[in-house]
């Protein structure tokens, strides 16, 4: 059986659309708007202490924080595969645990890994 | 399965072994757990094994090629000595580790029954191998040799899965031989469209992986960029694995399609064939050379592998044993001279007969069968290639192949010519007794393969 | 197509044809490729390759549910799992190339010819 689909029936959709583009648009729009604005050399420069700014603010950052954050990434998408056991647990029984123990296991010895190679150490 | 488990868990223990304190201990720690993974490979012989809810299947073949491939690595680390003097940046137990690793996939790719297998094999593989190519760090040939083979790598696998998820739409399955009885049922004009155009995208990532023209361009770029001794480990086992993958694809799924790749693949292997043989004339550097060797040696088993004959699949083995045996021992013999020489060229191997006559007769056997001299393994396996294609009747595919194994002639020559007629002050070259041994062992198969082939066929 | 199956599906996917996905999962992936062969930003480049894989996830899922068939989703798993570990792999050698060079443009890469 065939179903009709008419441009009217996506209306929630659209709605929901233009709700979110404009709720950026007024906030964006407005805030430039109402607040004051005195630009001057001199605001911009550093107040009385501090050092001044000087280059990019988009300069490469420490190397550690890519470790970490390429870590997370690798870490994180392991979870997917407990998704489905989760699903099934109770079907998958004793059997589904063991594997999934083994699993963390193998996921656990890649952690003392990277904590033995010194990766999460801060200083 | 079981060299898959011991694989994943002595890569594991390598890992391990890098924090104790003596680094010496990796090496032989490596080649015994090759060895045992080795043995552990033929556990399963005479039978027909199917494993992780049928997702993995084997036999004797699938089990011969996981040995060529086991074997080959095993010759490869054993020349690894060196690592431990790169210096502070030299990480042997992580390299140790990722060669386990990428095994596990090469043998994923070897025994796959379900695509998903196929897949997670392929990218096992080619991630260790973007890092091994990428591990002299501080070179920016080494730098750009990795970033060209992780970009193209990746763009292969999204072709070659964009092709798997046609496939799956058309046949309802990723398993091997339910796409083959699948399609069995249907009649070429009846099947569905979308599985001609997933079959096209999952060859074409494929053939990326074994280097076959027009998919090549990465090759000689990533083989010269490399270290050396990661060049041989890719030349050889990404090749044997990839061709075992394909064969095992278009003979275990698609061989009732037969009539409608075989135009396809046979436009691929003549054009495979020119652009390795014919480029490999112009080049300078001996090392680049062999990166083009391994493209047209990739176009005497793609012969094989499109004429699909009863006997391709013990073709297809014994060309890639004889070639991942002459290929070790090529590099063997580069890794020494172009330490002492600091050079790759052709000019580095001048007069190396004369104060090296043990290096330069390795060299000589290895040149030899690769340009498929009689008496040498490369002989036998372009004879049995060769056979096939004339069993198929393609009689215009073997002159190709013939016209291109005479040019080889004489680029193979020309690395021979310079080590045993040319002047040259190479000195005595200090080689290590393991690596002479490694180099003996691997010459002597050459030459005992070459006469007595029936070795290695009586068993698959 | 798929007509020996339809009686499986819910009504509610049915309401889009499948057409409509796999045109939009191509349109996707021609995007991917288009962008690695005229970017020239190795990140970008990476970028467009993930493209790629993500519609061959929305194919795979779509022909899943199409299907009722469990064998499908399965798949986008792995290839999720095993495009973080490509993520991981190749950041990784973009930031040493990046050490060394300065810059992240491909059209640096030229060291190697023949």
């Amino acid at each position: 059986m065939e179903k009709m689909h008419l441009p009217s029936d996506f209306l929630p959709i659209f709605i929901q659309l233009g709700l979110a583009l404009g709720f950026i648009i007024t906030t964006m729009l407005v805030t430039h708007s109402i607040g004051p604005k005195r630009n001057s050399k001199l605001k911009d420069e550093a107040f009385e202490c501090g050092i001044p700014a000087e280059g990019d603010a988009r300069t490469p950052i420490s190397v550690k924080y890519f470790l970490i954050a390429i870590l997370f990434v690798l870490f994180d998408v392991e979870v997917i595969f407990m998704y489905p056991w989760a699903v099934n647990f109770k079907s998958l029984g004793w059997a589904g645990f063991v594997e999934m123990l083994l699993f963390m296991g193998l996921l656990l010895a890649g952690f003392y890994y990277v904590i033995r190679k010194g990766v999460l150490k801060w200083e | 399965m079981l060299p898959i488990v011991l694989l994943s868990v002595f890569g594991i223990v390598v890992l391990f072994l890098g924090f104790s304190k003596s680094k010496n201990i990796l090496l032989p720690a490596t080649l015994l757990f090759l060895l045992v993974t080795l043995i552990a490979n033929f556990v399963d012989w005479n039978h027909q094994y199917l494993y992780f809810n049928d997702m993995l299947w084997g036999n004797n073949a699938s089990m011969v090629f996981s040995g060529i491939v086991l074997l080959s690595a095993f010759f490869v680390v054993a020349l690894t000595r060196g690592f431990e003097q790169e210096g502070e940046a030299a990480q042997p137990a992580e390299y140790y580790g990722i060669m386990l690793f990428s095994l596990v996939g090469a043998i994923m790719m070897i025994s796959y029954e379900n695509l998903i297998i196929l897949f997670v094999g392929v990218e096992i593989l080619s991630v260790s191998i973007y890092i091994l190519t990428g591990s002299d760090k501080r070179n920016l040939r080494s730098n750009e040799a990795a970033l060209k083979y992780f970009l193209m790598g990746a763009f292969a696998t999204g072709i070659m899965l964009f092709g798997m998820a046609l496939m799956y739409g058309a046949t309802g399955s990723f398993v091997i031989s339910d796409i083959s009885e699948i399609i069995g049922t249907r009649a070429w004009n009846e099947q569905s469209q979308l599985l001609y155009a997933g079959l096209l995208m999952l060859l074409v990532g494929l053939l990326f992986k074994v280097s076959a023209a027009p998919f090549h361009f990465w090759t000689p770029d990533v083989y010269d960029g490399a270290p050396t001794i990661f060049t041989a480990y890719m030349s050889t086992i990404v090749k044997t694995a990839g061709f075992a993958a394909l064969y095992r694809l278009l003979a275990g799924s698609l061989a009732s399609l037969q009539d409608y790749w075989f135009a396809t693949l046979a436009t691929i292997t003549v054009l495979t064939l020119l652009a390795g043989n014919v480029t490999a004339v112009y080049q300078t550097s001996f090392k680049r050379m062999l990166a083009y060797s391994s493209i047209s040696h990739a176009g005497y088993l793609l012969i094989a592998l499109t004429s699909l004959t009863a006997k391709s699949q013990s073709s297809i083995l014994f060309y890639s044993l004889a070639y991942s045996l002459s290929t070790v021992s090529a590099f063997g013999v580069l890794i020494l001279v172009s330490q002492q020489q600091a050079s790759n060229n052709y000019d580095a191997f001048n007069g190396l007969a004369k104060k090296n006559p043990f290096l330069a007769f390795v060299l000589a056997v290895s040149m030899l069968s690769l340009a498929g001299i009689p008496l040498t393994a490369g002989f036998m396996g372009k004879l049995f290639v060769f056979t096939d294609a004339a069993q198929k009747g393609t009689i215009w595919l073997l002159v190709v192949a013939i016209l291109a194994s005479a040019i080889g002639i004489y680029y193979y020559f020309r690395v021979l010519i310079a080590a045993y007629f040319k002047e040259g002050d190479l000195a005595t070259i200090r080689i290590a007794p393991f690596y002479k041994v490694v180099l003996i062992i691997v010459t002597t198969l050459t030459i005992v393969l070459g006469l007595f082939p029936d070795l290695v066929l009586q068993l698959v | 197509m798929f007509s020996e199956a339809t009686a499986a599906i819910p009504d509610v996917i049915q309401q889009v044809k499948i057409q409509h996905y796999i045109f939009l999962a191509t349109a996707l992936f021609v995007i991917g490729i288009v962008g690695v062969l005229t970017r020239r930003n190795a990140i970008v480049i990476f970028m467009s390759v993930e493209l790629m894989l993500n519609s061959v996830n929305l194919l795979l899922i779509t022909f899943s549910a199409y299907r009722s068939d469990p064998a499908g989703q399965v798949f986008v798993f792995f290839i999720m799992a095993v495009a973080a570990a490509e993520v991981a792999v190749g950041l990784a050698i973009i930031v040493m190339i990046y050490r060394n060079t300065r810059t992240i443009d491909v059209g640096f890469l030229n060291k190697l010819k023949f």
